[in-house]
């Protein structure tokens, strides 16, 4: 049998490791994107209660590796008396952190966007959460699709860090497939293709946004 | 008994940073009336109109829409959130800058705040905005985004936004102020259009001309008082005050 | 945490330092050295190193570092850990900086050229004297942001037991039992370096903005 035989016989392991991958990464995706957008939520208003701790919380996450980070929540915690998988400690390590730099993105857009039509909708009745999304936040997503896709790439690469707190995914199959067969080579050489595969997938994506953009007159961030 | 008035305004005074900027203002629009405020630039025309629909605060003072108050409840409390979006959904705004939002088409532009403010059906909304945007003249660029629209375009589809939601009161912040000259015209026949039609409005405007010609009543300030307020015929052609004889030969300067 | 912890901490930060270091050394000339082909459009190495680009920012750096490590003994070549850790993450950072450097090529006037040797420039002095000088300072900033980028990517050699800043606090706590304050001390070592790479940035960009009057 020659090496890519064996990688076909257990095909599984990968398709069980790239289904975890893509789990975690769609899950904390849009987990992440949804904190951001709140966190950017809760500073709207002349004078937000919430600035400052935000502003301590964004900066500080992105002076941090993620590594660390899911360090702390795996490792660190207990000793705090707060125990979890390492799934979970994985899942909540990617939307804290990744929520951050979401938030981070969208608030640099906002502090440029014109008041004008912000009091357009006020003046017609919306309340902030409504104008919030319906008015604010898509235009936020057109106008930094690009941002918002690189740290979508970024993300989905931080989720092969969770293999070193031991969670089954894409990475973890590749490694455990490589020593028990002593065929490295290969089985990376698939996995890399996987991580390729969505990535580009995830350009695309961005692309197709950027299409819906174009048509309104925005141009690229 | 007297009419309610659209738009009641008693002893409404605001300052910015402890510089007063508007004065002890008392105004009253009626129903179906179409009043023009002028005045030099920095007198407080903008800051009067945006307090009318609570976009800023008064100091003092208080504002009544057809009888109701604004920003401040029965209670005497400041006004929720929410009843407070209840008012101003009340008054239609047009502002100098047009403010469409450049995501949503000119046909959305319009639907957007009956749909998700007024709770209206789809279709009730697009119907609505299509009859709307047929009068300003627009129909046929429904499907259009607003970076593709000229200015006069644009402020007529803004113009169409605010009466979808059915108002009582039309508040213009200078509409045709940043207009290129050729295109201040299209505009103007919209607002003329309305006003024959009979809706109460306010508006702040420097194009005297066309201020004589609409209004029902001429409102000068000066530096946040008002120091005029008369039948427009009276007003340009029988200026009580120095002021706004000076400010009149500036303006519109040998007809 | 006694003397001993911050002396293995230190340790370990010096570690994540100097494989950084030299990583991002090479990583940003040879990113310049790939812009450089790329810009010369020659047929096929143009398309390969395209591929390498795009692979290698698809690819996240644990993945690459595992590849590397495991696959060079299969190939004869017995790689010593903190050599693997460096080749993957310059294969990493190396990609970036090719486009930053790229797009900083794209952006430059072309009408500098025109000046440049009218008055009787070489083309090689040109490039040397003109043209790399204003496109080092406009690339600055995007190399000094990738940097930081590098460095948190770099825990990503742990995988293959290299003590470096984070894996050190498993030694410290396989000792104390308690992992929580080395963890948090190595986050506070974490974030002093990359605010001192912030504020280099901060430094660049005002450089480059004063460029660009
Ligand atoms: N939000 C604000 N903060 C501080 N000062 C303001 C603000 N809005 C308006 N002003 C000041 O109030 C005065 C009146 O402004 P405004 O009502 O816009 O005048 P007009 O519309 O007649 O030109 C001006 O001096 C202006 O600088
Ligand atoms: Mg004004």
């Amino acid at each position: 049998m020659s090496n890519w035989d064996i990688l076909w016989s257990s095909y599984d392991v990968f398709l069980s490791g790239f289904y975890n991958t893509l789990k975690l990464f769609g899950l904390s995706a849009v987990l992440a994107f949804l904190m951001g957008s709140a966190m950017v939520f809760l500073l709207e208003g002349s004078r937000p209660r919430l600035k400052v701790p935000l502003r301590i919380f964004i900066d500080g996450m992105r002076m941090l590796p993620f590594l660390i980070l899911a360090y702390l929540l795996y490792y660190g915690l207990p000793s705090a008396g707060i125990r979890m998988s390492a799934w979970t400690a994985g899942i909540i390590a990617l939307v804290i952190y990744h929520g951050a730099y979401f938030a981070e993105i969208l608030r640099g857009c906002r502090s440029t966007f014109a008041q004008g039509q912000v009091e357009a909708a006020i003046a017609q009745g919306f309340s902030q959460p409504k104008m919030f999304m319906r008015i604010i936040l898509p235009q936020l997503i057109l106008k930094t699709r690009g941002l918002l896709g690189n740290q979508l790439i970024i993300l989905l690469k931080d989720t092969a860090f969770l293999v070193i707190i031991t969670v089954r995914e894409l990475t973890a199959a590749a490694s455990s497939l490589s020593s028990t067969y002593f065929i490295p080579m290969e089985a990376f050489i698939v996995v890399i293709g996987f991580y390729w595969l969505i990535s580009i997938g995830l350009e695309l994506f961005i692309k197709m946004i950027g299409r819906f953009g174009a048509k309104r007159g925005f141009e690229n961030a | 008994m007297p009419e309610t008035a659209a738009v009641s305004i008693r002893n409404l005074s605001k300052s910015f940073d402890g510089t007063e900027v508007l004065r002890d203002v008392s105004l009253e629009v009626q129903p179906g009336e179409v009043v023009s405020i002028l005045g030099s630039s920095g007198s407080g025309k903008s800051t009067l109109l945006r307090c009318i629909n609570w976009l800023e605060q008064p100091d003092r003072g208080d504002i009544r829409i057809a009888g109701d108050r604004i920003g401040v409840s029965d209670t005497g409390k400041p006004m929720s959130r929410r009843e407070l979006a209840g008012m101003r959904a009340r008054l239609g705004m047009v502002f100098q800058g047009f403010n469409l939002w450049p995501h949503l088409s000119v046909l959305r532009n319009v639907t957007e705040a009956p749909i998700h403010v007024q709770g209206l059906s789809k279709a009730e909304a697009d119907e609505r905005a299509m009859a709307l945007l047929e009068k300003v003249g627009m129909a046929d660029k429904r499907e259009q985004y607003p970076y593709t629209l000229s200015g006069g375009q644009k402020q007529r589809v803004a113009i169409a936004r605010a009466l979808a939601m059915q108002p009582k009161v039309m508040l213009f912040d200078e509409p045709t102020s940043a207009l290129d000259p050729e295109l201040v015209g299209e505009v103007l026949g919209v607002i003329k259009d309305l006003s024959k039609e009979g809706y109460t409005m306010v508006l702040v405007t420097h194009e005297m001309e066309f201020a004589r010609a609409v209004s029902d009543q001429v409102v000068f300030l000066d530096k946040g008082i008002i120091i005029e307020k008369s039948h427009p015929s009276e007003f340009f052609e029988n200026p009580k005050t120095d002021r706004v004889r000076r400010f009149l030969e500036l303006e519109a300067p040998a007809v | 945490m006694d003397s001993s912890a911050w002396g293995l901490l230190i340790q370990g930060a010096w570690t994540t330092l100097w494989i950084s270091g030299i990583s991002i050394a090479i990583g940003v000339v040879m990113g310049l050295l790939i812009a450089l082909l790329r810009v010369a459009k020659i047929p096929v190495l143009h398309q390969l190193l395209g591929v390498y680009i795009s692979l290698a920012r698809a690819t996240p750096l644990v993945t690459l570092v595992l590849f590397i490590f495991l696959t060079a003994p299969t190939m004869g070549v017995n790689l010593n850990r903190n050599v693997a850790g460096i080749i993957a993450l310059t294969l990493n950072t190396t990609a970036f900086n090719a486009e930053i450097w790229r797009s900083a090529f794209n952006n430059f006037s072309k009408e500098q050229r025109e000046a440049a040797l009218a008055i009787g420039m070489t083309p090689w002095v040109y490039f040397r004297r003109i043209m790399l000088p204003q496109i080092t300072i406009t690339s600055l900033p995007g190399l000094v942001n990738e940097m930081s980028f590098l460095i948190k990517g770099s825990p990503a050699i742990a995988v293959i037991g290299v003590v470096d800043l984070t894996r050190v606090t498993n030694r410290i706590s396989a000792v104390t039992y308690d992992p929580l304050p080395p963890i948090l001390a190595a986050a506070v070592l974490y974030m002093l370096i990359i605010s001192l790479l912030v504020w280099l940035q901060r430094l660049a960009e005002r450089k480059a903005s004063r460029l660009a009057v």
